[in-house]
């Protein structure tokens, strides 16, 4: 796996730049959300942390997933946009690798975004409210948890950029499996399951209906069942190429 | 003189089309052998499945001892190719681009620089790809398949897009590999002139069949045998695609 390579690919793509723009942008969503409606939030009887998470959690949570969207789609652009990945594919390489080394990158990129949105969260609660005991590791909690329920999500829309040469078409693809998302009843236990529904469920809410270890597990399966269908995929497109 | 490349029946089907029949092809160590044939004869269709972008139907080949597509990885390592329209990063410079494959197959920093010297574009090493005249593109592709030194290099039209004497630097430069290092190299070109000035052997392609197979001079003899016109290559390599065609029963 060779993920300094995969990074240098990403040279003047835009990929960074949009990433820390996003980051901004999504960190900046609970401090101007909070600056502004200061009195209504701080009014409320409950610990400042929740208020934050149930007034931006939805709304951070669609912002990852559409990163998440984008940075795939632009990784398998690079690829296909000169057919670069024709000259990958006559050199001795293998495919999984350079799957798994994208996925890595964009695994990592959206861990920076998340600990920015962390520390925006962290900020809001500091000044607006009071920070509690074990603050800092809740806050890691919470925004862990979001991530580890990211990765399936990843790994499907990387196959999916993978497998289509045109970027509109995948981008499409995401867009539709987040609209999608946002449409289905969110009471529902198993459609919470879907890959693209994990990174909506917040840790707080999760430990309140006793489903932490189960989301958990599902992302986990997830990951492994895309694993190991990604390395069919590629199995089988050399063989019918 | 052993075989560098050898195939055994290759065939290449699409659903109800046949791309590459029944091919046996024998490349020599150490010599430029042409590969001729009308568009669509198959030339790109075979190359690609050397390099295992695309799988054989039928038969099987052996590059160097090894065979596909048990040794594919190794047999990858031992190949310089540049297949049809070049292919790169254009959000990369050229420097960049040769970065990647030099990383990939893990050799000496230096050999970005010989490569883009080799093929003249040094002096434009740090210009993104995608801004490269189409002539330009088709250097960097050849650079990428030259950067390692392999033993065998597959070349698909690499004078295609250059200007006359960019056509007459890459053949001189392509004539003069075996003799600066050991390699084996399997040229297409539609270019008949350039092809008589370049290649050792030459294997003449048409409709997926092998017409042909031999030395220069062993065409020349077999054309004379068979009363086709010789005065040059492109005489001779029409008369036998027309008679070839004929026998089809006029199908093209
Ligand atoms: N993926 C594919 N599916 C179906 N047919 C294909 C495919 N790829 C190639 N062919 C067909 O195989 C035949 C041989 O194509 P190929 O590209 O090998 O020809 P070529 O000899 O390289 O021609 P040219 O001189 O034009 O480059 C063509 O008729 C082409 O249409
Ligand atoms: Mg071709």
């Amino acid at each position: 796996m060779n993920v300094s390579l995969e990074m240098k690919k990403l040279k003047r793509t835009g990929f960074y730049p949009a990433f820390l723009f996003g980051a901004v942008l999504a960190a900046a969503i609970p401090i101007l959300q909070t600056a502004f409606r200061a009195e209504y939030f701080t009014n409320q009887l409950l610990p400042g942390l929740e208020i934050l998470l149930g007034a931006n959690w939805q709304m951070l949570a669609m912002l990852n997933v559409f990163f998440l969207v984008i940075g795939a789609c632009m990784m398998y652009h690079i690829e296909f946009a000169d057919r670069a990945i024709q000259k990958m594919e006559s050199l001795p390489l293998s495919a999984g690798r350079v799957f798994a080394a994208k996925c890595f990158i964009l695994l990592g990129a959206l861990l920076f975004v998340i600990l920015i949105e962390a520390v925006s969260i962290a900020f809001c609660t500091i000044h607006w409210f009071s920070a509690g005991q074990n603050f800092v590791q809740e806050l890691f909690q919470i925004f862990g948890f979001e991530w580890i329920l990211m990765v399936p999500a990843v790994i499907l829309m990387m196959m999916v950029a993978s497998l289509c040469r045109n970027m509109w078409i995948s981008l499409g693809i995401g867009v539709i499996c987040i609209f999608t998302v946002t449409i289905l009843p969110h009471e529902n236990l198993i459609l919470s399951f879907f890959p693209f529904s994990l990174p909506f469920q917040s840790l707080p809410d999760a430990h309140d209906s006793l489903h932490v270890s189960s989301y958990l597990a599902a992302s986990c399966t997830e990951t492994a069942l895309f694993g190991i269908l990604e390395a069919l995929i590629i199995r089988v497109r050399r063989n019918c190429a | 003189m052993t075989n560098m490349i050898e195939t055994h029946h290759l065939t290449k089907q699409y659903s109800d089309f046949t791309a590459v029949s029944d091919l046996n092809l024998h490349i020599k160590k150490g010599r430029i052998h042409g590969f001729l044939g009308p568009n669509g004869a198959g030339k790109s269709t075979t190359m690609k499945m050397f390099l295992g972008l695309t799988k054989p139907t039928d038969g099987s080949f052996e590059i160097n001892g090894k065979m596909f597509p048990k040794d594919r990885q190794q047999i990858l390592r031992e190949i310089g190719s540049l297949i049809e329209s070049p292919a790169f990063y254009g959000n990369l410079t050229g420097e960049e681009n040769l970065e990647i494959i030099r990383k990939i197959l893990n050799l000496p920093k230096r050999f970005v620089k010989d490569a883009l010297e080799t093929v003249g574009l040094y002096e434009y090493r740090n210009r993104l790809a995608k801004k490269y005249s189409l002539g330009m593109k088709q250097r960097l592709g050849l650079a990428g398949a030259l950067i390692g030194k392999p033993p065998i290099l597959i070349l698909d039209e690499p004078t295609n897009g250059l200007d006359p004497a960019g056509i007459h630097e890459i053949r001189t430069l392509i004539r003069s590999l075996p003799q600066t290092y050991d390699c084996t190299i399997l040229v297409s070109s539609h270019l008949l002139s350039e092809m008589e000035l370049l290649a050792d052997d030459v294997s003449i392609l048409n409709h997926g069949r092998l017409l042909f197979e031999g030395t220069l001079s062993e065409l020349k003899q077999y054309a004379v045998h068979a009363g086709y016109p010789v005065e040059n290559l492109e005489e001779t390599f029409l008369s036998i695609i027309e008679e070839d065609n004929l026998k089809r029963g006029g199908k093209r």
